[in-house]
């Protein structure tokens, strides 16, 4: 098991606002990493950090041996490393099969037909392919995402980093989301979760890190955490999950 | 009453080459100076909605650019159009030993520089109204600015602004009659001329009234169903194949 992504001392501000203070956690191919915590403690600022959308304030991220902090071409490291958005921000003026062509055709530059084909590929592994020809507006939430989680799919990236991907739908819609995500698991896709679904991240993943105000206050296997929190305050955020 | 309409459609039938004419010179510039107009507020929209850079030569050349831009709105959005046409008529005479510029292509200039300071802010301001999410989907797949803005943004941004085009499109309709002051021989030029010859002014600028009426009426209409076509319907229907879809939008 390889290395593939590693955050080291990692800091964002925003103004005086101090949001991530030093956080150090690595990745290794393969790995389904969940991330948890309460709202406003540094995860999603964290996720974007790691895919570039917020510049850190300090620190470095190392991608395959390289600190993509001083990496000229960025565009090139978004599409090995892909997010996927809670609020799925499918592009609005394209099909569904348009959604997941244009990454293909635009900065991979494949082939028409290539690309058509392997989006429809991608569009069936998340059961979306009758809607190829639908328009973002026109879906739900969950089938939003199931297209996003495509979009980013058909790039063939080393990892997918999700920012709480269920947040934002209905609970009826959640499932579907989950078992998509879970499928992928399976097959070892390495990724990277914010999310919320304590029960999800127990079975899918195999890292577990709990943040708390802005520092990663506790990490480990999926058993060591939620079975044997070592500290306080991993025990009062888990509580107050479970009795919920 | 009778004898009032009787003499309105007198007038059209017998002036129809003047008025005809008119109609076509008026909608030749309205037109143009729209769609160039609408280029300039692109381009410029584009240039102002370009993020910071980190290289100091590129951000204080944009920083330059973007004064230049600023000053082209605010005169350009200050001052009559009336006026502007005979600023940039004589002023080109007078720099040039009294050589005029060809009319036509002159009118076309005045109303595409005019309507291109609106249209600048119209551009931006639809830029901006785009959610920030658009952005941030075409970067996470790894699109650079310029392809983002051309695949996903722009194409957002011109159907949020249609409505706002068909606007300045239907003000153009109108306000190319103040190009009478240089001699533009546009509808307003040859409605004047042709009340001169009947001396029936009232129903001379009636008849101009509804032709300018039903241009810019059919315009709006137009433009509306453009906006519908885009949109598509707002459910979707998994029954039918591929070129159905298309077809049915």
């Amino acid at each position: 098991m390889s290395k593939i992504i590693s955050v080291n001392g990692l800091k964002k501000s925003f103004g005086k606002n101090e949001v991530l203070k030093d956080i150090n956690f690595s990745v290794n191919t393969g790995d389904v990493t969940c991330i948890i915590g309460a709202s406003g403690s540094g995860k999603s600022t964290m996720l974007r950090c790691i895919n570039l959308l917020e510049e850190p304030t300090g620190g470095e991220i190392v991608y395959n041996g390289q600190n993509i902090l001083e990496t000229k071409n960025i565009p090139a490291y978004r599409a090995k490393v892909e997010m996927v958005f809670q609020s799925f921000n499918l592009f609005d003026n394209m099909t569904v099969l348009k959604n997941c062509m244009i990454g293909l055709r635009k900065v991979l530059k494949v082939d028409k037909e290539t690309a058509k084909k392997e989006a429809m590929f991608y569009l069936e592994k998340v059961g979306m392919l009758p809607f190829i020809n639908a328009k973002p507006r026109q879906l739900s939430g969950g089938q939003k995402q199931r297209v996003a989680i495509a979009r980013a799919l058909a790039m063939k990236p080393d990892v997918i980093l999700f920012d709480e991907p269920t947040s934002a739908l209905d609970p009826q819609m959640v499932g579907e989301v989950l078992e998509v995500i879970k499928k992928l698991a399976a097959e070892g896709l390495t990724m990277i979760i914010v999310t919320h679904e304590m029960a999800f991240a127990r079975d899918v993943s195999n890292h577990v890190v709990f943040m708390h105000n802005g520092v990663i206050c506790e990490e480990g296997t999926p058993e060591e955490i939620f079975k044997n929190p070592q500290k306080q305050e991993t025990k009062d955020f888990l509580s107050r999950f479970m009795n919920n | 009453m009778v004898e009032f309409i009787k003499e309105v459609i007198n007038i059209f039938t017998e002036y129809r080459g003047y008025f005809l004419q008119g109609i076509g010179y008026t909608m030749l510039i309205a037109l143009s100076g729209t769609v160039i107009g609408l280029v300039i507020g692109l381009i410029t929209g584009i240039i102002r909605t370009i993020p910071t850079s980190k290289n100091p030569i590129i951000r204080i050349l944009l920083k330059i650019v973007n004064a230049v831009i600023s000053i082209y709105v605010e005169v350009f959005r200050g001052t009559p159009m009336m006026v502007q046409s005979m600023v940039i008529f004589w002023g080109y005479a007078f720099m040039n030993n009294g050589a005029t510029l060809p009319l036509i292509p002159a009118g076309i200039f005045i109303v595409s520089i005019n309507t291109g300071a609106y249209m600048a802010e119209i551009v931006r301001g639809g830029i901006i109204s785009i959610d920030k999410g658009q952005f941030e989907g075409a970067y996470s797949i790894g699109m650079n600015h310029w392809q983002t803005m051309l695949h996903v943004i722009i194409p957002q941004t011109m159907r949020n602004i249609l409505p706002a085009i068909s606007n300045e499109f239907v003000i153009n309709i109108k306000d190319t009659s103040v190009l009478n002051v240089i001699g533009v021989t546009e509808l307003y030029f040859f409605t004047a001329k042709i009340s001169k010859m009947t001396w029936s002014i009232f129903e001379t600028y009636v008849v101009a009234c509804v032709i300018y009426f039903i241009l810019t009426f059919t315009i709006t209409r137009l433009l509306r169903f453009i906006e519908h076509k885009i949109d598509g319907p707002s459910s979707y229907s998994m029954n039918i194949d591929e070129d159905d879809v298309k077809e049915d939008r």
